[in-house]
């Protein structure tokens, strides 16, 4: 279930998802985050099974904080997501895979980053991409008006519309979108509301 | 320093003297001003090393002193020339084991930590000798060009002039001296070399190690000349 958007645009990401948790057929919750903070400047929305994405995240935090402090300076975005992609693919190895799909965003010293790191521990560096069972209709948004050097307002008016047409026709994604931007100088939060 | 002849605190390997020192950690940097010198210096945009390559006989090949830690890292030691390659050898390591999890070269502190920690290890334990060995180690990385000098303490110092091994202390003298900040490579190269000869002299060819861009290259005295241009 759930939709989870990111685009690349001009020294900037932006990161967008809904907010419904399903349970069976039933909608468990109607406002659950599904973007996290690593850091100031990078941030991963995810896909599937929360409480595995929720293990990951809380890993990668620290270890990434950890290998600040001993070296100095912060971990890269293709850390972070070879980081998770280590353990997804470990994962999958010992036949208990982490049941998740991660988009890993953010903004270091080489420009705006964002991979999508899957369960498998495959990781692309994409443009625009999208996960979730609302991603087909997010797709369809982002193919048609996805374009390079996109300004940040442009990515989000784009991201939210790729997450809005898929909580317009799929029952696993709802209940209104969530953005975040990221910029060098910090990542900022915005609610379109809607349940 | 003083070596105490009936002492028995300088047998166990990791036992403090009354007076709170650890003497085989003492004995261990002894042995390091015996190994022939290193000298490090550090410009605006590069690091350079020098040293001297040992001709042990005409017969034989020269023993090299600089070595290579991974392409953007490398290490020269002062001391038992074991404790140095066991050095060089978990640097390696090290850095192939940042290549594998991140698929980006390592950076040259997170070589150094590791490095210290390896050092620092042999003081702590009984039935490990520390090891007998300083090193430099020069690279560059993501936020810069970098030197940084270990000893048999685990002690991790980082620097724009550096020197290890036997009369180090001449050749820190001349770096002090003589050492401006952001040298042209050129009068870098020139002053490593000077201060190299201070500590020791010899007619075995220099080894020179050039932090540049993004790699660290181990070339001859000529062929640095002619690359930091």
């Amino acid at each position: 279930m759930t939709t989870i958007v990111g685009l690349k645009c001009v020294d900037s990401v932006v990161l967008a998802s809904d907010s419904r948790a399903s349970k069976g057929g039933m909608i468990g919750s109607k406002g659950v985050k599904k973007i996290y903070l690593i850091d100031e400047t990078k941030a991963v929305a995810i896909a599937g099974q929360l409480s595995d994405a929720n293990y990951l995240i809380n890993l990668v935090k620290a270890e990434a904080k950890l290998m600040e402090f001993n070296r100095g300076f912060p971990l890269t975005v293709k850390e972070v997501a070879k980081l998770l992609s280590n353990m997804l693919y470990s994962g999958m190895r010992s036949y208990a895979p982490f049941i998740t799909e991660m988009l890993v965003a953010g903004v270091d010293d080489s420009g705006p980053q964002l991979f999508e790191a899957d369960i498998s521990g495959a990781v692309t560096d994409e443009n625009f991409t999208s996960s979730g069972s609302g991603s087909p209709m997010a797709y369809g948004v982002l193919e048609s008006t996805y374009r390079a050097a996109l300004t940040p307002e442009e990515g989000v008016e784009i991201a939210s519309k790729a997450v809005k047409s898929a909580i317009e026709r799929d029952p696993g994604s709802g209940n209104g979108v969530q953005i975040l931007v990221i910029t060098p100088k910090g990542a900022e939060w915005h609610n379109m509301g809607g349940a | 320093m003083m070596i105490s002849g009936n002492s028995p605190y300088d047998r166990p390997y990791a036992m403090y003297t009354p007076d709170g020192r650890l003497l085989q950690v003492e004995y261990a940097s002894e042995a390091v001003k015996y190994g022939s010198p290193v000298v490090a210096v550090r410009g605006k945009d590069f690091a350079i090393m020098v040293a001297r390559t040992k001709d042990t006989d005409p017969l034989l090949d020269p023993i090299e002193k600089i070595h290579m830690v991974d392409e953007n890292i490398g290490a020269a030691g002062a001391g038992f020339t074991g404790d140095i390659n066991l050095l060089v050898d978990q640097a390696r390591v090290e850095a192939q084991r940042h290549r594998l999890v991140f698929e980006d070269p390592i950076d040259v502190k997170s070589v150094v930590n590791h490095l210290g920690q390896f050092m620092y290890s042999f003081t702590r334990y009984g039935g490990v000798r520390p090891l007998g060995a300083a090193l430099i180690v020069v690279g560059s990385d993501r936020i810069g060009k970098h030197l940084y000098q270990l000893d048999p303490r685990g002690l991790i110092l980082s620097g724009k002039a550096l020197a290890i091994g036997k009369n180090s202390e001449d050749a820190i003298q001349l770096l002090k001296a003589e050492y401006k900040q952001d040298m042209p490579r050129k009068e870098a190269l020139d002053l490593a070399i000077r201060a190299l000869s201070k500590a020791e002299d010899g007619e075995s060819p220099i080894e020179v190690g050039v932090a540049l861009g993004k790699t660290f290259k181990k070339m001859s005295l000529e062929e640095a000349k002619r690359t930091i241009m």
